[in-house]
């Protein structure tokens, strides 16, 4: 197991690493993709394999996905190196990253991790009873927020074609 | 004939016992899990030789010519000669291309599609891991490989390859949705995202009982058949690649053992997903009289034929029409398609599959009467050049 957790490790940094600081912003994304794999594999280690193919899906499968769709829209897409450094959001950037930083440290340091307080194996049918009956307003919640965005960004879309077709 | 429908299991049982002789025990389940490992990787690089080859036959009888016929009996040697001819190609880079890229992505869209192997039920107690998630785990390994060719497309530095790359990733994206919804009635029906139990749960009926023969197994297996037929970007819905408009799409830039694992990964992932397609709505290794492996064997294969006989069918959609036709048809019915399961699964039985099938056939038919332009096809009018 600690073999794994080595190797793992290892590949999650290099692929946080790789989406901060390589130059090209598809190479940027492709990190960004082993990071994520990455965390899907902490997952299963945990054994926690639901999450870890939830992880899979959403992250790799699609914000991935639209990661690339949103990096074709930036100019020169076929250069070799996509960013000009940071320019004049350098400071901007310096405050988010400090406040974001601290806040985790801060959440982090909180939580007390024993070694000998070993989580539950949870499965998956209990997952999705949870879902549906004590957490079922936030579930729900979330649901309607979701329709409430993409009704937003059809109405958008529809609202531009009209202006086009005219 | 219990000894032949667990051949394979009793085979990696003597395997583990004469290591066990060798080996010291803790090395067991590593033996274990690399004599699984190296079955589906010899297993899976055959048939996808072999599917070239059956692909080749059947579009050429299809097309009234004979396919290949040099190489061996019946040119069942064919698709070996073909190995050697792409090992030895020369490999072309083009000089502006994105190494990194261009290198990654033919490696980065194989190991995807042999992993879905891994939770395919091949048989009786044939199954390389049966996860809880199983099934989960294939649509989210199979989604991976469209990644791996946006980079290839975008690595290339060539404007067919980045076109190709765009339309199957938006391709992908439209039509995993009604694939995921047509398997969630499935998953609703058995209550376990595991590949066996879902076999488990179509047995009886002499080995007949299989979802296919309900209302909502019969619409959600063609909705899971149509998304799936597109998922691995098959004709017709092959536009990523389509030769009449962008040269090769995604993989214009590649030769050689490169191209080749573009096109392996193209055929691993049309027979994995003919597999899984057997497994959820035919009852998988179920059936009577034959050996279980034998039973999904042919219904893959069956289901293979299928999408190799649509390509010598059907001619190309155009983008538009195949957008159109995921968004706005087969995801309002994979969503009828759930309600009718639930339906189904809540009244009792003779009304139930009145009902279902009457909810499923009145918004087919209200969906395509209803539906703007892009699924019906309008009158066409053709000028000619004087």
């Amino acid at each position: 197991m600690g073999l794994f957790f080595v190797v793992l490790s290892l590949m999650t940094l290099l692929g946080a690493l790789g989406a901060m600081l390589l130059k090209n912003l598809v190479h940027c994304a492709i990190g960004l993709v082993l990071f994520f794999i990455g965390i899907a594999g902490f997952y299963l280690l945990l054994q926690a394999e639901f999450i870890a193919a939830v992880q899979i899906l959403i992250y790799v499968g699609a914000v991935a996905t639209l990661i690339l769709f949103a990096v074709m829209l930036t100019e020169n897409v076929i250069g070799e190196t996509t960013l000009k450094g940071l320019g004049r959001n350098r400071w901007a950037a310096l405050i988010l990253s400090l406040v974001v930083g601290g806040v985790l440290i801060k959440a982090i340091g909180h939580q007390t991790f024993s070694a000998a307080q070993v989580a539950e194996r949870v499965s998956t049918r209990e997952i999705g009873r949870s879902l549906l009956t004590t957490y079922v307003l936030p579930f729900e919640v979330i649901s309607i927020l979701l329709v409430a965005a993409m009704i937003g960004a059809i109405v958008i879309a529809m609202e531009r074609n009209k202006r086009m077709g005219e | 004939m219990e000894t032949l429908d667990q051949l394979f299991v009793l085979l990696k049982e003597g395997i583990l016992q004469i290591a066990e002789a060798f080996l010291p025990s803790g090395l067991l389940p590593f033996v274990s899990i690399l004599v699984s490992i190296t079955a589906i990787a010899i297993f899976a690089p055959a048939v996808m030789m072999y599917l070239t080859w059956l692909e080749r036959k059947v579009i050429g009888r299809m097309q009234n010519r004979y396919g290949p016929n040099r190489v061996g009996k019946f040119g069942l040697l064919q698709p070996i000669a073909d190995g050697i001819k792409m090992l030895t190609k020369e490999d072309i880079v083009p000089a502006k291309a994105d190494r990194f890229g261009h290198f990654l992505a033919p490696v980065a869209v194989v190991v995807p599609s042999l992993l879905l192997f891994s939770v395919l039920p091949f048989g009786r107690n044939m199954i390389a891991a049966d996860l809880e998630i199983g099934l989960l785990f294939f649509l989210a390994i199979s989604s991976v490989g469209t990644l791996a060719i946006f980079i290839g497309g975008w690595g290339s530095r060539n404007k067919f390859s980045l076109l190709g790359a765009m339309r199957a990733l938006a391709q992908m994206v439209s039509y995993e949705v009604p694939l995921v919804l047509s398997i969630v009635t499935v998953v609703m029906m058995v209550g376990s995202l595991s590949t066996m139990d879902i076999v488990e749960a179509q047995s009886g009926w002499n080995g007949f009982r299989w979802f296919i023969f309900t209302p909502w197994g019969f619409f959600g297996f063609l909705i899971f058949f149509i998304g799936s037929v597109a998922e691995v970007n098959r004709t017709p819905f092959d536009i990523p690649e389509g030769e009449s408009e962008i040269v090769a799409g995604f993989h214009t830039e590649y030769s050689g053992m490169k191209f080749a694992l573009f096109y392996m990964a193209e055929f691993l992932g049309a027979f994995a997903f003919a597999a899984l397609g057997a497994t959820l709505f035919f009852g998988g290794w179920q059936g009577p009289f034959l050996p279980s492996w034998l039973w999904f064997g042919l219904k893959t294969f069956v289901l293979v034929f299928v999408i190799i006989w649509l390509r010598g069918t059907f001619p190309r959609l155009r983008v538009d029409q195949l957008m159109g036709y995921a968004w706005k048809f087969l995801l309002p019915m994979a969503l009828v398609n759930i309600l009718a399961a639930g339906v189904w699964y809540y009244l009792s039985q003779p009304l139930a599959s009145f009902a279902s099938a009457a909810l499923l056939v009145a918004s087919y038919l209200l969906l395509s009467r209803l539906s703007p332009t892009g699924t019906r096809l309008e009158k066409r009018t053709y000028r000619y050049a004087e």
